[in-house]
Order: structure tokens, then sequence, then C-alpha cells
């Protein structure tokens, strides 16, 4: 009973989560097809379609369209996990050890709340314009992020569990990486997953820093010369890797963090 | 080999101030190897406190505490602990939360399975081995969590009130099952309780610990018939009679102050 309910329940979300794209595809299409708003300003969706496959086929300003996918996928991906695992190691510490709070509180507070784009003239002037400002722009987010939310699970990690380990002969080391980061995983996971759709978003950013490759160089080039419908394109490739790395990622969660909740 | 049991656990004057407020005072007392303490009272008389100090989570503003005749210096596994909120780590399986001191003390695979199994087998849990904690009963979590301090072979097994949060049939299971382990494993238990029965039935002696006698405390010795384990033993006259005696001895003050 409650089983068939509960696959019920499972089909309403599957067939909710299919729909609402498909009514926001209807809509799209009703707004072009009845002259509702201009070409240049949202280009029918059958233009869309075609400008990605004219891309597929013949790339996007002589690079093959594969090649800026991979440059921002680099880019991402470098920065995300460099990122991700400076930031769980600074934020667990931080949570746990009074003294490295301590150290980082200032600066890093201070730099939180900096928007990326404010951070791109410096990053110019001291990295110049090749990968590494752009790396290191995106890396910088996915950082705070990740930093933030670490420090908040260890922090959150409880006393008796803690107690246990010691009284078990555990030392520092294996007290962090047996008890506080586990406890802390649920929390790490969130944050993962905040700084993943942080780290796309900016990096159409950290492609305005020159170069002539990336899903983000696409969109602001195409948009310099009103080619509309490369922008959309571009961004909706962007959509689509943001949506299967969370989906990747909320999936990796539910596997590792599969405690939570069921206390 | 001596015939006399040696001193496992001493306080000799200990006292603990926490928040500007002394929570324990001047305390007193020495445990001998295999023996029972059951430390009984109200909250707030200090005997988790206590129990702390014994393993290591708080160090004494005053006074020293021994653990076979060395200062207490911090947690160690020669003093294992059972919580009453499991303490278990939920994150591992029943396998792997017993077999914790194990792995970090550095023992091959092999010897860390067969601990396990041994530990889990002791307790009850064969064929649990492979769950998580979240996926057992209250009364089975905390077979696990004993079992976790089994596998460290500990000099003492500190309890805090390890079977506060479980049903009645189930705590007077676990209770003869503690006195069961014991007279095997002949360790030395120091079991803090609200529950006069609880503590008639497992301890040796019983510390009586009062809210406002901080520290000063009134011991009873308990001579019930060997196998301690029997259920028989909860309805036996002395049972009966230890009972009616810490049931008065806890009135007392609390009656002149009404």
């Amino acid at each position: 009973m409650s089983e068939n309910r509960q696959r019920r329940a499972r089909l309403r979300y599957v067939l909710l989560a299919a729909l609402s794209p498909l009514a926001l595809l209807f809509l799209w299409v009703a707004a072009t097809r009845h002259g509702w708003v201009r070409p240049v300003i949202l280009p029918p969706p059958d233009a869309v379609v075609m400008s990605f496959v004219d891309m597929v086929v013949s790339g996007y300003s002589g690079i093959p369209l594969y090649v800026h996918v991979a440059a921002s996928l680099m880019r991402v991906g470098v920065a995300f996990f460099v990122g991700a695992l400076l930031g769980i190691f600074v934020g667990m510490l931080r949570g746990r050890v009074a003294e490295v709070d301590a150290i980082f509180v200032v600066p890093a507070e201070m730099i939180r709340p900096i928007p990326p784009l404010g951070l791109i003239p410096l990053f110019i002037l001291w990295f110049g314009i090749g990968e590494l400002s752009k790396i290191l722009l995106i890396l910088t987010s996915v950082f705070l992020i990740t930093m933030v939310n670490a420090q908040a699970g260890a922090r959150a990690c409880p006393a008796d569990p803690l107690r246990a380990a010691l009284s078990l002969g555990a030392d520092r080391f294996q007290v962090f990486r047996y008890v506080v980061l586990p406890a802390a995983l649920p929390q790490i996971m969130t944050g993962l997953r905040v700084a993943l759709g942080t780290a796309l978003s900016i990096l159409v950013a950290s492609e305005l820093l020159g170069g002539d490759r990336g899903l983000g160089f696409i969109v602001l080039d195409a948009s310099n010369f009103f080619r509309t419908t490369y922008v959309f394109s571009g961004v909706i490739i962007i959509g689509i890797v943001g949506l299967a790395s969370d989906r990747g990622l909320a999936w990796l969660s539910r596997r590792w963090v599969h405690w939570e909740g069921r206390r | 080999m001596t015939s006399a049991p040696e001193v496992v656990l001493q306080f000799d004057r200990v006292s603990l101030d926490y928040g500007g407020q002394r929570v324990l005072s001047e305390l007193s007392f020495s445990i001998k190897r295999g023996e029972i303490v059951a430390v009984l009272g109200p909250s707030g008389c200090g005997k988790t406190t206590m129990l702390n100090i014994v393993a290591g989570f708080l160090q004494p503003s005053a006074g020293i505490a021994l653990i076979s005749g060395r200062e207490i210096a911090g947690p160690g596994p020669d003093r294992g602990v059972v919580f009453q909120s499991y303490a278990l780590f939920d994150w591992m399986t029943v396998r792997e939360n017993i077999a914790f001191h194990l792995r970090c003390a550095g023992r091959p695979r092999r010897e860390q399975l067969e601990v396990a199994d041994r530990m889990a087998a002791l307790v009850g849990l064969t064929g649990t081995e492979d769950r998580y904690p979240y996926q057992l009963s209250g009364g089975m979590r905390q077979r696990c969590g004993l079992a976790r301090v089994l596998a460290a072979n500990p000099r003492v097994m500190l309890m805090d009130e390890p079977f506060a949060a479980v049903d009645v049939q189930t705590r007077e299971t676990l209770q003869e099952e503690i006195l069961r382990i014991q007279a095997q494993t002949g360790c030395t238990i120091v079991f803090v309780t609200h529950s006069i029965d609880e503590a008639v039935f497992l301890g040796d002696r019983i510390f009586l610990m009062l809210k406002g006698g901080l520290g000063a405390f009134e011991e009873f010795a308990v001579n019930l018939p060997q196998p301690r384990d029997g259920s028989d033993n909860r309805l036996h006259p002395e049972f009966l009679a230890v009972r009616e005696r810490i049931y008065r001895a806890m009135r007392q003050p609390a009656g002149s102050a009404a």
C-alpha cells in the first residue's frame, strides 16, 4: 500500500520534472510564433537548434565546438577540484582548530563578499589574461563557498562520537579522518553543489579575460555581434552541463551520505 | 600474582569547577579490579562529571585521579566509554564500528574482522555486522556500543546511563548481559544510573551521590548470590533490602527540606 503510494509520488515527481521544461519550451514557441517579441531579443527555438547544428558541424569562430566545450570543462574542472579540496581542508581546520580559524577569519570574510567580477581587473594585473587568471577566478569562489560549508559541518560534529573516538585510541588525524570528515560530509556535499553552480556562472565572466575559446567566450562573442541564436545555444549548453553535473553530485551525495535523516 | 585485587581506579580529593561553580568537591574513593560500582544520584549531583574525569574528557581542578596508579592524562582505550546517546559512527557498519579501536591501532585487517565478529557474537549482534546503526533498534545500537568498547579490551568500562533510552524489557536483558560479559572478561565497571533497581542489580558497591552534599557520598555494599545475572536476584531479599535502604537515604534530605 505505502509502497504503491511511494511509487506514485515518485512518478508524479518525474512527470512534473519533465513537464516544467516542456511548458517553458511551449511558452517560448508561442512567444516567438505569434511575434510577441522580436527575434533578435528572443529567437525562435528552431533557429537556435539550427545555430547549434551549425556549431556542431563547423564550429564557432573557426574552432570546433568540442574544443570550446573541452576548454570550459577543463577550466571549471580544475578550478572546482582544486578549489574544493583546499576549501574543504581549510574549512574543516577552521571548524575544529581555533587558531586556524583566527588566522583565516579576517581575510577570508573580507574577500568573500567581493563579487568575482570585481576581482577581474586585479586578476588581469596579477596573472595576465591566460588560463591561470580564468582558473584562479573560478577557484577563488569555489574555495570560499566550500570552505564556509566545510567549516559549518566540522563545527556541527556532535561531541559524543568525538569523545568515543578519542577514548577508543584515535589520534588527532584519525579523529579528523574517521569522525569529523564524515560528520561534516552532508554540509560539504551541499557546499559542493552550490560551488559547482557558482563555478559555471563565473565561467562566463572568467572567459571575459581574453582568449578565443570556451562556452563563455561563445556567449560573449555572439552577444557582441547580436547573434542571439548562438548566445542561446551557448547558454543552453552551459545549462545542460550544470544540470548534469548537479544531478551527478546529488546522486553521489545520496550514496555517500546514506545515513542523513535516518538517525 | 597477589591474592588481594589491585586498586584500578583511585580518586584523591578530586574537585572540579565549571563556570565558576564547584561541581565536584574533594571526592575520594578507590575501586578494585573486577568490581562493578554503580553510581546513583539525582541530576546535577556530579556523577557524569566524575565519569568524564575517569574517561579523561575533563581534568580535575584539584586533587588527583589515578588509573592503575598513574595519573589520568586524557582519554584512552584502557577506559572504554558506553554513552547514553550510543555515540556510534553512523557512517560505519556495525563491524566497522566494533573494529574502530583495532583500525586506529593499525592492527591487520584480518584481526579486525575476526575480533569484530567475535565481539558481535558476544553481545548478540551476529547477523547484523553489515548493517548501519540507523538500521538497528535502540537496544541493538547499545549492544554495538558495548561491543565497540569490548573490542579494545579495556581495563575499565565506564557507562553513563547506557540503557536510559531503551524499553524496560530490553533494559533488563541488557543488564543481565552486562553481568554475564563482566563475569567472562573480569573487567571493572563504573555504571552511572538514575535507577535504584539498576544500581542494586548490577553493583557490587553503590555510591549514592547527593546534590548539595557535593563530593560526599554514601556507600552501600550489595551481597547478592552468584551468578549475579540470574533474574531471580531481582526478587531476592537482599535486593529488596538494599533497595529500601537506598530509597530511604535518598528521601531523607529531600524530606527534611520539604
